[in-house]
């Protein structure tokens, strides 16, 4: 059970500050969510270089389009988690498309084995009590349903290639994924 | 392409499938045209969005080098300000000349805001599709030139066939090579073998007379159905392969075998 999760981890939003051109919050912007955001670039794409390029679009979109975002549609590290995974994902698949195997090969070792660079010194103390959060919700997903889900967020793959890498009828797929997002927006609603 | 129409429960549903790119091109659309007048599919494609975020949160961070901080300030130093940013300075000289300016901005502000409004959502909807239309080509065109190699592996009349009998660990298993000697290339399919652990991957070796280790020719993973095949390209000449073997390695292959137990393997 996530008992423990209804608290509110989330600190403040920064970027109607950012929206109004402050570099401070900017910074602080930055100081907060990149370690998170660096992880997940480095989980989709498997390759530092390619991370470090997609990271700095990143920031730079939140820099340009912070107007844009909308605090009651969602949080500053899930607007910024957005941008990340879905510039991640279309540079992951042009790699694929000009037949980077080598890399696809890295990729599949790399994310395999955990790819660790460095492990973060500014994983603050909220940082981790969000991270225990997260993984307890996480923890209440089925691994099948999990598994799933990770196929499509990380690898951008689409439901007929999931049935097929897992060797699942697609019909069991959809409804496993389904399920599997309704655990986590159930789960979400704890973190508000 | 027309749909069969769907229920507003089903379409709720496909929210949770589009936050994360898996809907179909035929759900996206229907879920597009639906949740512009429904409040509540809306908000639920904004939560899913949001919850399909635990799963990069739930990643062990990684502190990213400090150069790229220096690097990204750098370029955000170069971005006009005023272009993108909300200017929160006072421009206007006089209050007069504000207030009027004022009255004239709040008039105007409804009616932008509106058209700005609907001018997003058309945009964020043309581009979604587009990069939904643009992976999927990918894709397609990815897999249509794998097909068209084994194709050509397959159906040359030079192809040779070679089979692979399941050993000790795997006696049911089996596999069959086309063996393309002119191109170089061959394509393998595999029967019957056991579903690798998570942890483990599928390797598949020439055993070369020209060489006393045997050479990597791919790794693969086998589901339960038990089936996989490969396509290798650029192998040794047909005259130096003396030998074909599977093993199971740790994920992602490794350079030289770490164990003899074969799964399946044959000679030439």
């Amino acid at each position: 059970m996530t008992a423990a999760m209804n608290t509110s981890f989330e600190p403040s939003s920064l970027l109607p500050a950012v929206a109004h051109g402050d570099l401070t919050a900017f910074e602080q912007l930055y100081d907060r969510h990149s370690s998170t955001l660096y992880a997940l670039l480095l989980r989709i794409l498997a390759n530092p270089d390619d991370a470090q390029e997609v990271l700095q679009e990143t920031f730079v979109k939140a820099w340009t389009n912070a107007k844009m975002f909308d605090a009651v549609r969602g949080s500053d590290v899930a607007w910024l988690i957005s941008i990340a995974r879905s510039r991640g994902i279309d540079r992951l698949r042009s790699r694929r498309i000009r037949g980077d195997r080598e890399d696809e090969a890295g990729r599949e070792l790399s994310s395999s084995f955990g790819f660790v660079e460095k492990r973060t010194g500014a994983d603050d103390a909220i940082q981790s009590e969000e991270r225990r959060a997260v993984r307890g919700a996480l923890a209440e997903l089925p691994e099948a349903q999990r598994a799933a889900l990770a196929l499509a967020y990380f690898e951008g793959l689409s439901q007929s290639e999931i049935a097929e890498k897992l060797g699942e009828p697609l019909g069991t797929i959809k409804t496993r994924m389904q399920l599997g997002m309704k655990k986590l927006r159930e789960s979400l609603k704890a973190f508000r | 392409m027309m749909t069969a129409m769907k229920s507003h429960a089903e379409l709720e549903s496909i929210a949770a499938l589009d936050a994360i790119g898996a809907a179909t091109a035929d759900e996206a659309s229907a879920f597009r045209v639906h949740r512009a007048s429904c409040a509540d599919c809306r908000r639920a494609r904004d939560e899913y969005e949001e919850a399909a975020t635990l799963l990069a949160r739930d990643l062990d961070p990684v502190t990213p080098p400090p150069a790229l901080r220096d690097r990204i300030f750098l370029a955000i130093d170069g971005q006009d300000e005023s272009d993108n940013v909300v200017d929160a300075r006072d421009r206007f000289g006089s209050r007069r000349w504000w207030m009027v300016a004022a009255a004239l901005f709040l008039a105007l502000w409804g009616w932008r805001e509106l058209s700005v409004r609907v001018i997003r959502e058309k945009a964020t909807i043309s581009e979604a599709e587009m990069r939904r239309l643009a992976g999927e080509n990918q894709l397609l065109t990815a897999r249509n030139e794998k097909l068209s190699a084994e194709m050509a592996a397959l159906a040359s009349q030079d192809t040779r066939t070679i089979s692979l009998t399941g050993q000790q660990v795997s006696p049911s298993a089996s596999a069959k090579v086309f063996l393309e000697p002119k191109q170089r290339r061959a394509v393998v399919f595999f029967y019957n073998l056991p579903a690798n652990p998570t942890d483990k991957s599928y390797q598949l070796w020439i055993l070369r007379g020209d060489q006393p280790k045997p050479q990597s020719a791919g790794v693969f993973d086998v589901t339960r159905s038990g089936g996989a095949s490969i396509s290798i390209e650029n192998l040794p000449l047909a005259t130096e392969i003396k030998g074909l073997a599977v093993t199971l390695e740790p994920k992602g292959g490794v350079a030289q075998p770490t164990n003899t137990n074969f799964f399946v393997a044959g000679s030439t």
